[in-house]
């Protein structure tokens, strides 16, 4: 599909442009900083293997070294004292609608779900997204660096989602993680089937949810062999072309007409795009798996995926990411048989768990959602260390968005996305002290730094 | 107008004391006469604290229990819940929490609609709560209704008062209840208090229905005139300090008014007022987004700005099925945010106890309601749990559906 934007998400690349329209590309660009070395930190390195006492050195928004013990800081180095600190890789939310449902929080200002259509594939989350959403410092101020948005779950099909960096900008385009590929926002269930049962339309039920799904995939699949027949075309006229030598002639094959819509849907099925599906129940996600295998797609994550422990062996198998709240249950019947217990026993289980948000208050405390969740765990025996949990909101969540090789994780060669905790993370009393992205200082609760936007200029005080 | 709900007085309907007697040796006491950490034994006899002290005599073998030096606490009280009121809050199959079409509700008493059997009942017992107030919710009305007491223990006795407080409306939103200004609301509560008065004054020929000329229900001035002459508290639902003040100022002329004001966001702008007037606040401590322009002072050190300035202060969750359903969570924030532990454990104990008139609750000392929780770990941390629970003196089932769900998937999937 050389028409769509094919993205690299390999380390250090940005979006990469194989014809044309460049633009709506990331401009995100760190500011430069001086370099650091973080010193005698309590260093999760977010990746499942516990706690040291460490130090962290940073360069050109980079994590250049990480070591144990007392650093040595080369010259030319500020040096961080994190005595008595927690360090982390930046938390990450797979799950959000900040931008789009924004405080303060109007009809003027509700941009996350175009439910006009069940199938609305061709929406795309960053054009809804107020980058003066107030959320999103509150955010920061919770330790969270990195940040999906996605469309609302009206849609069969939502649209497409957006990774962001948690940096206060002009422009989304100046909050675009550089080279992050783009997601899909799926959606099971009551939501999709309510919204258009009650306008007496199909979906108004789950079998109905499916025909849509199953109607829109064979449609894409038509759509990509389209292009497929143009682009083979095109190579055999090119062909032709460079060894004719003038006496006949050949018309140069017209491009098919670009379908947006299409356009999403195929970059699933050719694996650029990936697919985050809203579904709760235990038996609509492994129809949904099943749903994948039949157009040979990959459902990268399940989100709100309240019944996920009792399918851990499915996921697993399948090597689909499930994203979870702690503690939410009840709100609607799909909903009705959560547990607390849930995303400890999808690790148990071997699968990808993730801690998500769903919420502007809740993406301010991942680091308690993922407390509980660890808690609950090992009240059922289930017994998960701190350091596990921790990569329910860090390394397990850059996986689900395609963004493990930049960040994630406190490694060398990484963005240096890092919080530096006042507590233990695991503890209600930890607060993100200071919020480093790509190493520059964004939030320094002592310091006194924290972005403003322009909504609160003039009417709201600082956040600390 | 409530037309359709009777002048049902039920009052308060009582407590169910279990005869039931133990002895909780070696507690650490989050709270008492004596100070915070100490290891005291507890003598429960009769569904109250019949002693505290070191070394009590203790009684039979098989009703003494070794704490171990766990520690203790009062059993939580949130100050705004809505368990018991919907199984599936977002089935619509009823609205018990509201009364629509209606625009006043001041008699609607929400305890009438609760649900005793709710699997929600024991999801608070296991966060340590064990009373709760179930909040009326506006439906076309400022005035809400009566907010019912209730202890979290399924089945009969879980409606501990249906005659609680009333609760005002006056948010950003609540407006709409009264034509759409704020200023017509606030007039249209006067008014309501008011005719409350006049009632009360023509009580003897509207019972004998010679004079009727009321725009409101029997129900409704009765409930008005138990908040006008003190009897039952007001609770104020209202964000804006501009509001708040207005609001103070239009109360004055009903002295005997026991205002309250919940969510409140802004009283932080208005503290020292509501010091001088006495009047408390019940805080949702985690809901701090600027979601509207009455709410552009929401902040997360709310309570610590409160307690600066001397105003009583209590938290509250909400529903059950929001981001802010944990108290405990929402006081550990607080405490992040600069309140002492100890305050916060106060602001859901002791204060929501003197803040809705149940002395005997949320302490821990001789002739107190034997509410106790023990744990096994700090209360305010997320990761910590009740291991045991008591009400009335009795211990709580504390196992759910949740739990027993988790454990049949642990078993069938083999998860170690």
């Amino acid at each position: 599909m050389k028409k769509t934007v094919k993205t690299m998400v390999l380390f250090g690349l940005a979006l990469l442009q194989l014809e044309g329209f460049a633009d709506y590309d990331s401009t995100y660009n760190p500011a430069s900083h001086a370099a650091f070395v973080i010193d005698q930190a309590n260093v999760d390195l977010g990746l499942g293997q516990g706690v040291f006492k460490g130090w962290v050195q940073v360069e050109d928004g980079r994590i250049t070294a990480v070591g144990a013990g007392d650093a040595k800081i080369p010259d030319g180095f500020k040096q961080i004292d994190a005595s008595g600190q927690w360090l982390t890789p930046g938390i990450i939310d797979v799950h959000s609608h900040l931008g789009d449902y924004p405080s303060p929080s109007y009809r003027a200002h509700s941009d996350g779900n175009e439910a006009t259509s069940p199938v609305t594939a061709e929406v795309w989350a960053e054009h809804s997204v107020w980058p003066q959403d107030p959320q999103f410092p509150l955010a920061l101020a919770g330790g969270v660096t990195t940040l999906q948005v996605l469309p609302g779950s009206a849609n069969l099909f939502g649209g497409r989602s957006v990774v962001l960096k948690n940096v206060w900008s002009r422009t989304v385009q100046g909050m675009k993680f550089p080279g992050a590929p783009y997601g899909l926002k799926m959606a099971c269930g009551e939501n999709p089937k309510r919204v258009y049962g009650s306008k007496s339309r199909s979906p108004s039920t789950r079998m109905g949810n499916f025909a849509g799904y199953r109607k829109a995939w064979i449609d894409a699949q038509e759509y990509q062999k389209k292009w497929q027949a143009y682009d083979k075309a095109l190579e055999d006229y090119e062909a032709w072309k460079s060894a004719s030598d003038g006496t006949d002639y050949k018309a140069r094959p017209s491009p098919p007409k670009r379908d947006l819509k299409m356009e999403t849907l195929v970059g699933v099925l050719e694996g650029e795009i990936l697919v985050h599906n809203h579904c709760y129940r235990a038996d609509e996600m492994a129809q949904i798996i099943d749903l994948s295998k039949e157009f040979g797609y990959q459902v990268t994550a399940f989100h709100h995926a309240v019944e996920a422990y009792k399918i851990g062996d499915l996921l697993a198998a399948n090597n689909t990411c499930s994203a979870m709240w702690a503690d939410w249950w009840q709100f609607k019947l799909e909903s009705f048989d959560g547990v607390k217990e849930n995303v400890a026993m999808v690790e148990a289980a071997g699968a990808c768990a993730i801690v998500h948000s769903d919420s502007a208050t809740g993406i301010q405390r991942l680091n308690q959602e993922a407390a509980k969740a660890m808690a609950a765990g090992g009240r059922l025996g289930l017994a998960v260390d701190p350091s596990i949990a921790l990569t329910w909101i860090t390394k397990n969540a850059a996986q689900a968005l395609g963004v493990l090789a930049q960040t994630g994780t406190i490694e060398v060669g990484k963005m240096a996305d890092l919080v530096l905790w006042s507590d233990e993370p695991m503890s209600v009393y930890a607060r993100a002290e200071t919020v480093f992205i790509d190493g520059v200082t964004h939030f320094d609760r002592r310091a006194g730094i924290a972005p403003m936007t322009d909504f609160e200029i003039g009417q709201r005080e600082e956040i600390f | 107008m409530m037309k359709r709900i009777l002048l049902i007085g039920l009052g308060f309907i009582g407590s169910l004391a279990a005869a039931d007697e133990y002895w909780l040796t070696n507690a650490k006491l989050a709270t008492g006469p004596d100070g915070i950490g100490v290891i005291r034994d507890i003598h429960v006899k009769n569904g109250r604290i019949e002693a505290l002290g070191q070394g009590l005599k203790v009684g039979l073998p098989a009703k003494v229990i070794d704490l171990k030096a766990a520690l203790v606490t009062p059993g939580f009280i949130d100050s705004a819940t809505t368990i018991g009121l919907a199984e599936v809050s977002g089935l619509g199959v009823s609205q018990d929490g509201e009364v629509a079409d209606d625009d006043m509700a001041a008699g609607f008493r929400v305890g009438l609609a609760l649900n005793d059997a709710s699997v929600l009942i024991p999801v608070a017992s296991n966060d340590g709560i064990t009373r709760g107030v179930v909040v009326p919710e506006p439906g076309d009305s400022n005035f809400a209704g009566i907010s019912a007491l209730v202890r979290f223990q399924r089945g009969e006795g879980f409606i501990v008062s249906d005659a609680l407080a009333q609760h005002l409306y006056l948010r950003e939103w609540d407006r709409r209840h009264a034509g759409g200004s704020r200023a017509s609301a606030l007039a249209s509560v006067v008014h309501a208090l008011e005719e409350s008065a006049r009632f009360d004054q023509q009580r003897r020929d509207f019972n004998s229905r010679k004079y009727r000329a009321f725009e409101m229900s029997a129900a409704d001035l009765q409930a008005l005139s138990e908040v006008r002459t003190g009897r039952m508290k007001l609770v104020a639902h209202v964000d804006r300090a501009a509001d708040i003040r207005h609001l103070i100022a239009a109360l004055e002329d009903f002295p005997e008014i026991r205002l309250v004001l919940a969510g409140a966001t802004e009283a932080w702008k208005v503290s020292k007022l509501l010091a001088a007037k006495d009047i408390p606040v019940l805080l949702n401590i985690m809901n701090n987004l600027p979601e509207n322009f009455d709410r552009l002072g929401a902040r997360l050190d709310h309570a610590t700005l409160l307690d600066a300035d001397g105003v009583q202060f209590a938290f509250m969750s909400g529903s059950p099925y929001s981001e802010f359903r944990s108290l405990s969570q929402a006081a550990g924030v607080a405490v992040a945010y600069g309140l002492s532990w100890t305050t916060a454990i106060a602001a859901i104990t002791r204060s929501p106890a003197q803040i809705w008139g149940l002395e005997d609750l949320g302490v821990i000392e001789p002739g107190a309601i034997a509410d106790l929780v023990i744990w096994d770990g700090d209360p305010l941390e997320v990761t910590s749990a009740p291991t045991a629970v008591m009400i009335d003196g009795a211990w709580v089932d504390l196992s759910t559906r949740h739990k027993a769900l988790a454990e049949r998937y642990r078993d069938l999937l083999d998860l170690k």
